[in-house]
């Protein structure tokens, strides 16, 4: 009876031990989320960079920061600091990259960097960017056609140049609906991974209606 | 009792560790507390952020040596490796990051067009929205302060320098045939189409230790290293067609085009000065493919292009007109790889190979040209850090020139050249700070035809004055061998050389650029003859001289007027010389004292449309009247010519373009043709030398089918 005492308590210090190491990573992504709610993003940037550093293997912590930075180029004025915030999204997102490859919310990313940069500067940038902004979307899609963020963030770039070149946007605004039950569903993998967009499908689709 | 043992050394395990506090303060170099720095340790969760005093203070399990790691945007990133223990109370300064935006740039002399430059005066769609450009990147150049307006050539002509005093080089590698022939009173143009391009810079003066063979000027296109998409574009043109294709793959992409040109229907509705026999053709093939491979980009290109004219031209000396016939074929092949070796090294390698046959007739004459050159080069680059980099090289150019001569009244005669130059080089990029930078390098060249050996050194300084300003100087020696003229018939002769002294300012402000730069040429070793025309006659000699002295101002504003661009440049210019077969020292007929361009872009949203507009004034050129006294005694009237241009967006696959050059059809006069003898009253006769047409009209239709369909071919325009 002892021994089948011992042997659950080593069984449970072994999974402890196993749990442990997982949860360092886990209570660390758990304040970084926590920080970007209290602290902003600044703070959380900088704790998941931390992260990023510590583990080598993970894309999550990669590409939040990317994702930041590329949130934080929309607030900011000093064309300097937009271009480095951009600048410092693609570096941590191709770092993503590198750890997870041909991953549609990593594309979708990539496709909003972009995009910035053809709101930064759409002379310029919109001629670069803006058949492989499609060219991603494509491909995501091609992946993943059930991501919400994908089917949402795919439609929504049709929406902005149908809209913009006068052309008919229902099928588009369908898309965004389509995304929308898509958003309602929606498992994530990890209790990490990207939930967002919701907010956004529903504020366009409105903008259809 | 086991149990609470174990219980008891795990609880330990975990909270005997003890913890130390990490602390210090993080400064600039002016020591100014730099507040949001992230301070950690590399490897570990533990860290945190500097409050406003620059201040940090962690608590951390770890033990043993780590490394302490401070990064903040726009700062070098900082490293100390040290005991943990030892980790507090630190003072640590952050060094400017020079890779950011604002660091001082080398950028005397130099306009780039690209986004891999911080002071990119253009942008590469520029190239081709020009409205007086007709979609050809030199066109567009010609725009930029420090080009002088030959209305008639279409040329680079810089600062006082002849047009064949600038190269032009394709991804490093030299391009030796760059225009496509035309009649001498029609402009030419780059044979290669712009929107193989994504990066161009053309620097006017004072450039690096690796370009050689150009006295004035070198002009850098870039090819695209990956195309975004996969697609077809067709374009149908009021003067030909045009039919490309992209295909792409997991690490590679070829892209193939083709364009045929025809003049007839176009002279047919609107006849020129020009008696045509048979008017301007031409058609070209382009491809470029590109493979990346695991550390390194290949790039080949190559271009195949035929042309051809036949055509009676008005001469003051014939009054039935002088026949002129040209078939040209030209071969392009340029071949480079790009690659990155370990240990911050990176090393390049390319050759290029040109094929190039002429044949003319004139009257009677018929004369063929052949040219087979090729250029080869190698060079390495070390990346010591970002403030300290050294690029090193070689390379070999081979000119073999062979020409025909064929005359009803002697006999078929043959001459040519074969014009070999080695070459070395190497410069270093120093930044002193993120104010202060210098980049300084040597060239070395040996002529084989002249059994020469040259040295030339080079200098740039570069200093910023405040956020948005910097002040650049350059100085630079510079050689170039005789061109084929010349050497086709004397080749006991040595480099042309120039030294030019540069001095530039610019202020970049948010969309706002201004740029003034004032500079001095002095060129030495000039070929002189003594006869009217270069010949076998001819006695060559060295000895010619000139200079050219001058200010370029630019300015250029996207910003103040809502979808206004546009940009303003200014050169004055002031140069003589006494070279060729110059009687005395004198301002040569390519010199404009005064030139002055505006282009301006202006999208309409509603109609989808964009507008363009560039307006040239050139003060006027010199030529001789023989029945006054003296050499180049006189000037023409100003030049003056204004263009419009209108791309409409069908839809985001469709593009309607409309341009119209010299739209108020102002006569411009070239130059004067005076007779050879004088008429019975001792006056010789005179014949303005007009631009073939004074208008040029062009409508063309471009469709983009690709996948997706959201690119277009505005920048094919």
């Amino acid at each position: 009876m002892t021994q089948i005492k011992q042997l659950i308590v080593i069984v449970a210090i072994v999974l402890t031990g196993s749990i442990q190491s997982q949860t360092d990573y886990e209570k660390a992504m758990e304040k970084a989320f926590s920080l970007w709610e209290v602290e902003g993003l600044t703070a959380a940037e900088q704790f998941f960079e931390r992260i990023a550093n510590a583990e080598p293997n993970e894309w999550l912590p990669n590409y939040y920061v990317a994702q930041i930075n590329s949130l934080k180029s929309w607030e900011e004025k000093d064309a300097n600091i937009i271009k480095a915030q951009l600048d410092k999204a693609q570096t941590f997102l191709d770092v993503a990259k590198s750890i997870s490859k041909d991953n549609p919310e990593i594309l979708v990313m990539q496709a909003h960097i972009y995009t910035n940069w053809v709101v930064f500067d759409g002379a310029f940038y919109g001629m670069k960017y803006g058949a492989t902004i499609s060219e991603l979307y494509e491909k995501a899609y091609r992946l993943a056609p059930e991501n919400p963020r994908v089917v949402f963030s795919k439609a929504d770039w049709g929406y902005g140049s149908a809209q913009y070149f006068g052309q008919d946007t229902a099928p588009y605004c369908k898309e965004i609906e389509k995304s929308l039950e898509l958003f309602a569903n929606f498992k994530p993998e990890t209790n990490f991974s990207p939930t967002w967009g919701k907010e956004r499908a529903e504020q366009v689709l409105k903008e259809c209606k | 009792m086991k149990l609470s043992i174990l219980f008891i050394f795990l609880f330990a395990t975990l909270s005997s560790v003890s913890q130390t506090i990490v602390s210090g303060i993080v400064t600039d170099n002016k020591d100014n507390p730099i507040e949001g720095a992230n301070v950690y340790l590399d490897g570990t969760y533990d860290g945190t952020t500097t409050n406003e005093n620059g201040e940090f203070s962690f608590k951390t399990d770890e033990a043993g040596e780590k490394i302490l790691k401070i990064s903040f945007l726009a700062y070098e990133t900082f490293s100390l490796s040290k005991d943990v223990s030892a980790l507090n109370n630190l003072k640590i300064k952050l060094r400017d990051d020079i890779n950011a935006l604002d660091t001082v740039v080398i950028s005397a002399g130099t306009f780039s067009a690209g986004d891999n430059s911080k002071i990119s005066v253009l942008k590469p769609l520029d190239v081709v929205t020009t409205a007086s450009a007709l979609g050809d990147f030199v066109g567009a150049l010609q725009t930029l302060p420090g080009t002088t307006t030959v209305a008639e050539d279409g040329r680079l002509f810089v600062r006082g320098g002849e047009a064949d005093e600038t190269q032009i080089f394709i991804d490093g590698i030299r391009v030796f045939t760059p225009y496509v022939p035309t009649t001498s009173n029609t402009p030419t143009r780059g044979r290669y189409s712009p929107f193989l391009f994504d990066g161009i810079t053309f620097s006017t003066g004072g450039y690096s230790a690796e370009y050689g063979q150009a006295l004035s000027s070198v002009l850098l296109l870039n090819t695209i290293e990956e195309p975004d998409q996969e697609k077809t574009d067709i374009g149908i043109m009021s003067v030909g067609a045009v039919l490309g294709h992209t295909e792409k793959w997991e690490t590679s992409s070829l892209s193939v085009n083709g364009a045929y040109i025809n003049l007839a229907p176009y002279v047919a509705l609107f006849p020129d000065r020009n008696d045509w026999i048979e008017p301007f053709q031409g058609g070209s093939g382009e491809a470029v493919f590109r493979k990346k491979l695991n550390n390194g980009l290949l790039k080949m290109y190559s271009a195949f292009e035929f042309s051809s004219f036949d055509l009676i031209q008005e001469d003051i000396n014939f009054p039935e007109g002088i026949h002129n016939k040209l078939n040209n074929k030209n071969l392009y092949f340029n071949g480079s790889y790009k690659g990155v070796l370990s240990n911050n090294w990176s090393v390049f390698g390319g050759l290029s190979y040109t094929y190039n046959k002429i044949d003319f007739e004139v009257i009677d004459d018929k004369i063929e040209d052949k040219e087979n050159s090729y250029h080869a080069k190698f060079k390495m680059k070390h990346h010591f850090n970002n403030r300290f980099k050294l690029n090193f090289g070689a390379e070999y150019f081979s000119t073999n020139f062979n020409e025909n001569y064929n005359n009803p009244f002697i006999n078929e005669i043959s001459y040519g050249f074969k014009n070999n130059i080695s070459a070395a080089f190497t410069e270093v990029d120093v930044f002193f700070s993120k104010n202060l930078a210098l980049k300084t390098g040597l060239r070395l060249e040996y002529s084989e035809l002249f059994k020469e050996l040259t040295l030339s050194p080079r200098i740039s300084l570069a200093y910023k004055t405040s956020a948005k300003s910097q002040i650049s100087l350059a100085y630079g020696n510079f050689y170039q061998n005789p061109n084929n003229n010349i050497l086709k018939f004397e080749q006991d002769l040595n480099a042309e050389n120039t030294r030019h002294y540069i001095l530039n300012y610019q202020l970049n402000n948010e969309g706002k650029i201004f740029r003034a730069e004032a500079y001095y040429k002095q060129y030495d070793n000039l070929i002189k003859y003594d006869t009217e025309y270069a010949d076998f006659t001819s006695n060559y000699n060295n000895s010619g001289t000139a200079y050219a002295k001058g200010i370029d101002l630019f300015w250029r504003d996207n910003k103040s007027i809502k979808n206004l661009d546009y940009w303003v440049s200014y050169s004055f210019l002031d140069s003589e010389r006494d070279y060729k077969n110059y009687p005395i020292t004198a301002t040569p007929n390519f010199v404009n004292t005064h030139n002055l361009s505006v282009v301006t872009k202006y999208w309409i949203e509603n109609w989808k449309s964009q507008i363009g507009m560039s307006y040239s004034f050139a003060s006027g050129r010199t030529y001789t009247n023989p029945n006054l006294e003296g050499f180049l005694n006189q000037k023409t009237k100003s030049y003056n010519s204004l263009s419009l241009n209108w791309a409409y967006l069908i839809s985001q696959q469709k593009i309607l373009y409309f341009s119209v050059n010299n739209v108020l059809g102002i006569k411009n006069i070239n130059g004067y043709q005076y007779a050879d003898a004088p008429d019975i009253n001792g006056n010789y006769a005179s014949r303005a030398l007009r631009p073939a047409a004074d208008q040029f009209f062009f409508v063309g239709f471009f469709w983009t089918i690709s996948e997706k369909g959201t690119d277009n071919q505005l920048d094919n325009l």
